[in-house]
């Protein structure tokens, strides 16, 4: 801090870190993962990145939602593990076609979301607590289900359920176009629909928002089965690519998907949960993911940075916004 | 307003408000009974001792919570105490496995678990993000880092001194129960006998309430992650001493039933406000429900359905009970 003594160069650097704060560590990595190793800049390894963040951002999606009516849904894996199980015992025990298997799977996953709402609209229960609640419920029938936590295979699934992870549009994966035209539809209905309006003043406000007629109660009921039915969705993206059910394995996104959607709401001018700051969360998170893979890291190493990265962002995408 | 309740409302009110109380009671006398064994001083010595270490994360949560207030996004909550005791079990268990001596091993887990502290405070206090995300994203860092110590391994320790926490006895009571009630007693003191107990609280009370008389609630709430980090660490050595050793994914356990029994502690108090001694009471019960259960014979897989009903049974009734006030 040589700059103290020189209040101009300070509110410079002040000003810059303030705009472009983000966007330069942003920057910061992408260089150093790219100096690190020349493959990390090629269009395959890009394309990876996006490939690698769609059931992230899937999941992120439905995180920005819940956190937009001023909760948390720490249940997000349990509605991705949910979609996965009912699809893939949909199609193992009742032969069920593909189209079948997926709503199955969404309305599995909806189950998840319509338990949060009873819990939170019905009775009163915070959000926190609501989801804490379910998700070790969630993880209790998944052991009790597979009998301690195996996986349920399923090798001789559809091709058309194959095709949601495996399939591709002109070079481009079905996951990513699925996630990107989740994201666009979640985009107009958050940020340019009467509905998200209503949904982000109750965020704000609860009070102020009852006050002014918006139906808080129905709003938070559809937001949460919505948010649940998103996350299972990611499910059934997951259950088509290894062909089989892994129990709990949602668990893993819980935190990185709080944090995409935190690290975009600091990048909102007011600090709100929006939905291109959460796209921005998830390939920032991705690329790092991608980057410390790419450097050949032990595993237990890069679990380790990763983790300190994500509170440093975290802690640098809040303080920016509070310098404003 | 309070005037204005018919008495046979108010008496309705407190059976809703003690009614997590009363669903405790119903389920101990249910395994009492099916599990005759269950009600005897050894089982509940066993009880005692496998509660320690969660006996102390509650502790220092419920400092937390008392400092920062009630709110459970924005207020005090340290969902990374469980995983500071295993950095602080995982560096002990590394250091004394290398035969690098027992104070080094002390003072390196002490410091790290200090940090952890020091940056739950610098984040929430100084930068300004929310406790439950500045906590929740320090869990996950401070597991990565502890797994990275310790490789994912399980290490088993037979210090003396670990050995001695575990198995030792005074008056035929165990060491390591008269060690945490010393602990436990010490840290009532502290933050209900001192002053600097009572301004801690009066920030978790109100904020602007507290600022307006001169207190710095802002460095009470730092104070208290910090003095939640210690008690982390000091966790950390019943968690070695329990498990002979440190193993990966102790901490998701333990922050369950650390988030439990802190909010089911609530219940217990006069004004549904998460204490000390609520918070050690839940423990004891959370882990008098889950040996109870398995000495029954119920499947491990249940006592976490029937953990999280609990939870969610408990936090309705505390809902209904303050709409009911309200």
């Amino acid at each position: 801090m040589s700059m103290a003594n020189s209040p101009p160069m300070k509110d410079r650097i002040r000003g810059i870190f303030v705009r472009f704060g983000f966007l330069l560590i942003f920057a910061g990595f992408v260089t150093f993962f790219a100096a690190w190793n020349p493959v990390f800049l090629q269009g395959q390894n890009m394309l990876n990145i996006v490939e690698g963040s769609a059931v992230l951002l899937i999941l992120a999606l439905g995180m920005t939602l819940i956190v937009a009516t001023g909760g948390i849904d720490l249940s997000v894996g349990i509605a991705l593990d949910f979609g996965a199980a009912f699809a893939i015992v949909a199609m193992k025990e009742y032969d069920a076609g593909w189209v079948t298997a997926a709503c199955a799977g969404v309305a599995g996953g909806s189950l998840v979301g319509i338990m949060n709402a009873i819990l939170v609209v019905g009775l009163r229960v915070s959000p926190f607590m609501a989801t804490i609640g379910t998700f070790f419920i969630g993880s209790s029938v998944q052991r009790i289900f597979t009998n301690g936590g195996g996986p349920i295979s399923h090798r001789r699934m559809p091709d058309g359920f194959r095709e949601i992870a495996m399939g591709d549009v002109m070079g481009i994966p079905l996951e990513v176009i699925i996630a990107a035209t989740l994201a666009l539809v979640y985009f107009v209905v958050l940020e340019m629909s009467v509905w998200g309006r209503r949904v982000h003043a109750m965020g704000m406000q609860r009070p102020a928002a009852i006050v002014a007629g918006i139906p808080v109660s129905r709003i938070l009921i559809v937001a949460y089965i919505v948010a649940a039915a998103t996350c299972a969705v990611a499910g059934l993206i997951g259950a088509a690519s290894i062909r089989m059910f892994t129990p709990l394995a949602g668990f893993s996104y819980l935190l990185d998907a709080i944090a995409a959607v935190f690290i975009g709401a600091a990048l909102h001018p007011r600090g709100r949960p929006n939905v291109l700051g959460t796209v921005a969360g998830v390939l920032f998170l991705g690329i790092v993911t991608n980057g410390l893979n790419l450097m050949g890291l032990n595993f237990n190493t890069k679990d380790a940075l990763s983790g300190i990265i994500l509170v440093a962002a975290l802690a640098l995408a809040v303080a920016q916004r509070k310098l404003r | 307003m309070s005037a204005t309740i018919p008495p046979r409302r108010r008496a309705l009110e407190q059976l809703v408000g003690f009614a997590p109380v009363l669903i405790f009671a119903g389920m101990l006398v249910h395994i009492g009974i099916q599990a005759p064994g269950f009600v005897s001083l050894l089982t509940l010595g066993l009880v005692l001792e496998q509660s320690l270490p969660v006996v102390l994360v509650c502790i220092g949560m419920s400092i937390v919570v008392m400092a920062g207030g009630e709110d459970v996004v924005a207020g005090g909550i340290d969902l990374s105490i469980p995983a500071t005791t295993v950095l602080a079990a995982g560096i002990l268990a590394q250091w004394l496995a290398a035969d690098g001596g027992f104070v080094m091993a002390c003072l390196l887990a002490l410091g790290a678990a200090l940090l952890v502290g020091a940056t739950n405070a610098a984040l929430v206090a100084w930068i300004g993000l929310t406790p439950l995300l500045a906590s929740l994203a320090m869990f996950g860092a401070v597991v990565g880092v502890n797994n990275m110590v310790t490789a994912s391994r399980r290490i088993n320790v037979d210090h003396p001194i670990i050995l001695w926490l575990r198995d030792a006895e005074i008056a035929g009571i165990a060491v390591g129960i008269l060690c945490v009630a010393a602990f436990g007693l010490a840290a009532y003191h502290l933050l209900h006998r001192t002053r600097f107990g009572l301004h801690l609280q009066a920030g978790g009370g109100s904020v602007e309430a507290a600022e307006m008389v001169g207190l710095s609630a802002r460095r009470h709430l730092a104070i208290a992650f910090l003095l939640a980090a210690l008690t982390g660490f000091i966790a950390g050595f019943f968690v070695l001493a329990r498990g002979s050793g440190s193993s990966p994914g102790v901490e998701d356990n333990l922050m369950l039933e650390m988030v439990l029994a802190t909010y089911l502690g609530a219940a217990f108090s006069p004004r549904r406000v998460v204490t000390l001694w609520g918070a050690v009471l839940g423990a004891l019960l959370v882990g008098a429900i889950t040996i109870g259960f398995k000495s029954m014979g119920v499947n491990v897989f249940w006592l976490g359905l029937i953990k999280g009903a609990l939870i969610l049974t408990v936090v309705a009734f505390a809902a209904l009970a303050k709409r009911g006030r309200a």
